[in-house]
C-alpha cells in the first residue's frame, strides 16, 4: 500500500509538470531572476486596529531609525475600513523577527497642507537621515469624483507627522518613489496621476468608458536634510508628461505608477493604461520635460505582451526589472536592455478573481537577502513574500 | 454565497448618526455600514459579521401542476474568526453560521420537478448551518484541515462558474440530493466530520473527507424536519467518504512565457464519494418480489452503501484586451452511479456558459446561460412500469428531466445584486403523471423570476 501511495504521489507530480506546460531546462544557465523563485507565503495581515484596508506600497527599513529595525517592512494602505479608496491613513510595521504586524504611523483624515484630505498611495519611501515620506491622493466617497490634489507628507523615524507638501505640481502623488540619496541631500522622483480626471460616472460617449487623459507627470524633487531637521523641498520639476490616466469605478484610477532609476540616471517608469514601461533619459539633471510623442512617453521599452495594467516596479538581480500586473496576479521580468520580456509568474492565482488575481498586486520590494521579493495581496489585505 | 470581504470592508460612516450609514450607499459594500460599530467592535477581535439576505419570487405562468407565483428568501449570518488576528494563533480560522429561511417553496407547490428551480428553496425554519475550525499547516500553508459541522456543497463538487445561477442542481448535484440519506450533508443541513486538503505540487491539490453518513438520525421522513434546529450533531449513522482532486490553472509559481497565448484560467475536479448508509432497492422488495406487485412487503430490499464518480470542469475561453474583466466562460459537470439498483437518480448534469462583463463598463456583471439534466435510475423506471403492470393505472416510466436557466445578475451597487431568470424545464420528474390529473403527465414548464442578494 505504501508502495502504491509513493508511485501514486510521483505520477501525479509527474502528470503536473506535464500539466503546466513549461519546465526550465536544468542544465540550462537561468535566463533571469523569477525561475529562482519557487516559495510563496503570506507573513502578516496589512490591516491595523483601524481596520484601514488595501496594501499599496511596501518599503524595506535599511537600518535602524527611531522605532523602526532594520529589514523591517512598511506598507501603506490605501482605504479605510469602508473599503473607500483614497481614505487609508496608515501606514504599518511589518518585522521578521517577531513575524508580527503593527502601526507605525497613522495621520488625520483632514490636514490643511492635504487639499481633498488623505489616502496613501503607492508613494512612499525611507530616507537615510529616517524621514519617511508617502504620498496622498485622496478621496471622499472613494471614487475620483470627490478626488483631491493630495500632497506628500513627512513622517519622523518614531512615526510621528511633520510636515507635508503641497502645490500646484503635486496633483495625485501616486506610484512608487525613485530617489537619490545621498544624506543630506535627496533626489525624488514621483509620478502625479491623477490631474483633471472626472467622476468615473462620466463617460466617453464612443467608447462607453470614462475619458482617457494624458495629463499624468512625473515630478523630481530636490530636497536638502538640514542635521537633524525634517528635509526641505527645494525644487520641483516636471521631468516627463502626457502619461495617460483615466478613472475607474472599482481601480480609482489608471496612472504611471512604476519608477525605477537606473545608474545612468535613466528612470524608467510603467505607464499602466497603456501598459508599457518607457525610460526617461538624464532625468537627474534634465530640465525639460519629456512629452508624449506617438502614444508615448520616453522610449518605449516594452509594450504589451505580458504587461497587463503594469503597476509597482523594482530592480532584481541581472540588471532587470520585476513588475507587478494590476489585472492579473502575475509578476513580469523584463531586460530593459535587450528590451524584452524575458518572463512572468504567477505569484497571486486567486480564482475568485476575473482572470486570477485581478486587481490584487500593487507594491513589490526585495528582501534584504536581494534573493526574493515582498509583496502584497490587496484580496487578502496581506503581505506576501517569495523567495527560492 | 455569503460575502465574508464585504464584511470585512463594512464602514464606519454609520457613526455619523443613525442613518449615517446612508451617507455613501452608492459606494458602501454593506447596506448597514458598519452596523452602528458593532462589526468595528468584533474587528479588533479578529471576528467578520457577514449577514446576507436572498429574496426571490418566482412563477410558472406555463406548466407545471398548477400556475402561480411564490416568495421564498433565507438569511444567511456568518461569524468568522482569524485566530492570529483575535490571539496570534497562525493559521486558524473559526466559523459558525445560522439561516433563517421563509417563505414558500414555488417547486414543490406548482412544478414537481426533480431539479427545482431555486437553490436557497428549504423547508421554512431557523437553524444552525456551519460550525467548524480550519487550521492552515506546513510551509506555504501547503496542508488545510477543518473539523466540525460542514456543508459540503461549499467546497465539494462545486463549479465556480455555476454557482451564478438560481436553480438549486448549479450547486449540490441532482445525483447526492436524491440519493444520500436526507439530501446529504448539504444546504440546509450539514453534518460532523472532517476534510483534509493538501497542496501536492503545483498545480495540483487533492482534498479527502470523513462525515456522517446522514444529516439527521432519522432518515425515513424529511430530515429537514428531523433535524429542524441544525444541532442533531448525527454520529451514529454510517460514514460518508469523499475524496477530490483538483487541477488548477493558473497555479502559484507557474511560469508564463511571452510567447505563450493568453492565460486562460481553469480548474478541473474529479472525484468520489462512498456512503455506508443502507440502500433502499428501487424494484425489489425483502422477499423477492416487486415492490409494485400487489404480494410485495412493502418493505425494499436494503443494500449497504452507494458510491458515485464526478468530474467538474470550468474553463475560460475568451478574454477581452480592451477590457480583461470581460471574459467568456465555459463550465460542465457530470456524476453518475453504476449502482442503479439503489438510487433513484443514477446520472446528472450541468452544462453552461457565463459573460462576466457583458455590457461596457458593467465590469461586476454576469450573463448566463445553462443547463441541467438528470436521469432517472432504470430501477425506478422498471418500478414504473411495474405499477402500470399490476394495477392498471397509468403510470408512465420516468425517463429524463432537462432544463435551461437564462439569468443576469446585475450589480447595482456595492451591497445590491438583482438577477432576472427564466427556467424552462423539460419532462418534469422524467415523466410524471400530474397529481392534479393523474391521466396525463406534468407539462413542460416555463418559469420567470426575479432574485436580489442584499449584503447587510
Amino acid at each position: 500500500m505504501r508502495f502504491k501511495m509513493r508511485s501514486l504521489s510521483f505520477s501525479l507530480a509527474a502528470l503536473a509538470v506535464l500539466w503546466t506546460g513549461w519546465a526550465p531546462d536544468a542544465a540550462a544557465a537561468p535566463k533571469g531572476f523569477l525561475e529562482t523563485i519557487h516559495r510563496h507565503a503570506m507573513v502578516a495581515s496589512t490591516s491595523p486596529g483601524n481596520g484601514d484596508l488595501n496594501p499599496y506600497a511596501i518599503f524595506l527599513v535599511p537600518q535602524d531609525m527611531g522605532v523602526l529595525k532594520k529589514d523591517e517592512v512598511l506598507v501603506t494602505n490605501f482605504n479605510n475600513i469602508s473599503n473607500l479608496q483614497g481614505t487609508g491613513t496608515t501606514i504599518i510595521a511589518y518585522s521578521p523577527v517577531t513575524k508580527t504586524s503593527r502601526l507605525f504611523a497613522s495621520a488625520p483624515a483632514n490636514l490643511a497642507a492635504c487639499p481633498g484630505g488623505i489616502g496613501f498611495t503607492t508613494a512612499m519611501t525611507i530616507l537615510k537621515s529616517g524621514w519617511v515620506i508617502v504620498g496622498s491622493t485622496p478621496s471622499k466617497d472613494g471614487t475620483t469624483g470627490t478626488k483631491g490634489d493630495g500632497c506628500l507628507l513627512v513622517f519622523d523615524s518614531n512615526g510621528k507627522f511633520t510636515e507635508a507638501w503641497k502645490g500646484p505640481l503635486i496633483t495625485g502623488p501616486w506610484g512608487d518613489i525613485a530617489s537619490i540619496d545621498n544624506g543630506d541631500t535627496a533626489v525624488l522622483f514621483i509620478s502625479m496621476a491623477a490631474a483633471g480626471l472626472p467622476a468615473p460616472d462620466v463617460r466617453d460617449p464612443v467608447t462607453h468608458y470614462p475619458p482617457i487623459l494624458h495629463n499624468a507627470t512625473v515630478l523630481r524633487f530636490n530636497l536638502h536634510i538640514p542635521p537633524g531637521q525634517a528635509p526641505v523641498l527645494d525644487k520641483q520639476t516636471v521631468i516627463a508628461s502626457g502619461f495617460a490616466g483615466r478613472a475607474d469605478r472599482d481601480n480609482f484610477l489608471f496612472g504611471p505608477t512604476g519608477l525605477a532609476l537606473d545608474t545612468d540616471g535613466t528612470l524608467y517608469v510603467t505607464d499602466g493604461y497603456d501598459e508599457e514601461v518607457t525610460a526617461i533619459d538624464n532625468a537627474v539633471n534634465r530640465t525639460e520635460p519629456v512629452t508624449r510623442q506617438n502614444d508615448a512617453v520616453g522610449r518605449i521599452i516594452t509594450k504589451g505582451g505580458l504587461l497587463n495594467w503594469p503597476l509597482a516596479m523594482i530592480w532584481v538581480p541581472g540588471h532587470h526589472l520585476l513588475v507587478a500586473n494590476g489585472r492579473n496576479g502575475q509578476v513580469v521580468e523584463i531586460d530593459p536592455d535587450a528590451k524584452k520580456q524575458i518572463y512572468a509568474q504567477w505569484i497571486d492565482s486567486d480564482q475568485a478573481q476575473q482572470p486570477p488575481g485581478n486587481g490584487d498586486l500593487f507594491g513589490l520590494a526585495m528582501t534584504p537577502d536581494n534573493r526574493g521579493f515582498y509583496y502584497v495581496e490587496d484580496d487578502m489585505n496581506t503581505l506576501n513574500v517569495s523567495l527560492p | 454565497m455569503v460575502n465574508l470581504g464585504n464584511a470585512a470592508a463594512a464602514g464606519e460612516e454609520s457613526s455619523q448618526g443613525v442613518f449615517g450609514f446612508l451617507d455613501n450607499w452608492k459606494r458602501s459594500a454593506n447596506l448597514l455600514g458598519n452596523m452602528w460599530g458593532l462589526r468595528s467592535e468584533l474587528g479588533k477581535a479578529g471576528l467578520v459579521l457577514a449577514v446576507q439576505e436572498t429574496s426571490e419570487v418566482f412563477g410558472n405562468p406555463a406548466g407545471g401542476m398548477r400556475r402561480g407565483a411564490d416568495y421564498d428568501g433565507l438569511t444567511v449570518a456568518v461569524l468568522q474568526m482569524n485566530t492570529q488576528r483575535a490571539f496570534g494563533w497562525y493559521g486558524g480560522t473559526f466559523q459558525v453560521s445560522m439561516e433563517q429561511v421563509h417563505g414558500r417553496n414555488l417547486s414543490a407547490d406548482n412544478l414537481d420537478a426533480y431539479q427545482t428551480i431555486s437553490g436557497i428553496e428549504a423547508d421554512r425554519s431557523t437553524r444552525l448551518w456551519e460550525l467548524w475550525f480550519d487550521q492552515k499547516l506546513l510551509d506555504q500553508q501547503a496542508l488545510d484541515i477543518k473539523i466540525g459541522q460542514q456543508s459540503l456543497d461549499q467546497e465539494w463538487m462545486v463549479s465556480s462558474n455555476a454557482l451564478v445561477f438560481a436553480n438549486t442542481m448549479f450547486g449540490w448535484p441532482m445525483v447526492p440530493s436524491a440519493d444520500l440519506p436526507g439530501g446529504g450533508p448539504a444546504y440546509p443541513l450539514s453534518a460532523l466530520g472532517a476534510r483534509a486538503k493538501y497542496w501536492i505540487t503545483t498545480p495540483l491539490y487533492v482534498q479527502a473527507g470523513i462525515f456522517s453518513g446522514s444529516p439527521a438520525h432519522d432518515t425515513s421522513g424529511d430530515a429537514q424536519q428531523s433535524n429542524r434546529s441544525g444541532t442533531s450533531f448525527v454520529l451514529n449513522r454510517g460514514i460518508m467518504a469523499i475524496m477530490e482532486f483538483q487541477y488548477v490553472y493558473p497555479g502559484l509559481g507557474a511560469m508564463v512565457s511571452p510567447d505563450e497565448g493568453e492565460a486562460l484560467s481553469r480548474i478541473y475536479r474529479i472525484g468520489g464519494w462512498y456512503d455506508s448508509e443502507p440502500f433502499a432497492d428501487q424494484y425489489w422488495d425483502n422477499t423477492g418480489t416487486p415492490l409494485a406487485s400487489p404480494d410485495s412487503s412493502g418493505i425494499a430490499l436494503t443494500h449497504r452503501g452507494a458510491f458515485s464518480f464526478y468530474a467538474v470542469a470550468d474553463q475560460m475561453l475568451w478574454r477581452s484586451h480592451v477590457d480583461p474583466n470581460r471574459t467568456f466562460n465555459v463550465f460542465g459537470r457530470v456524476m453518475g452511479t453504476p449502482q442503479a439498483d439503489r438510487v433513484p437518480i443514477d446520472f446528472s448534469m450541468n452544462f453552461g456558459f457565463t459573460f462576466k462583463d457583458p455590457l461596457p463598463y458593467r465590469q461586476d456583471d454576469t450573463l448566463g446561460l445553462a443547463m441541467g439534466y438528470t436521469h432517472v435510475s432504470s430501477a425506478l423506471g422498471n418500478y414504473d412500469r411495474a405499477v402500470h403492470k399490476y394495477s392498471g393505472a397509468y403510470s408512465p416510466a420516468q425517463g429524463g428531466e432537462t432544463y435551461i436557466e437564462l439569468m443576469y445578475q446585475c450589480q447595482m451597487t456595492g451591497w445590491l445584486q438583482l438577477q432576472p431568470d427564466f427556467q424552462y424545464i423539460f419532462n418534469p420528474s422524467g415523466g410524471v403523471p400530474n397529481p392534479l390529473h393523474p391521466e396525463r403527465r406534468i407539462g413542460n414548464i416555463a418559469v420567470l423570476g426575479l432574485r436580489s442578494n442584499i449584503a447587510f
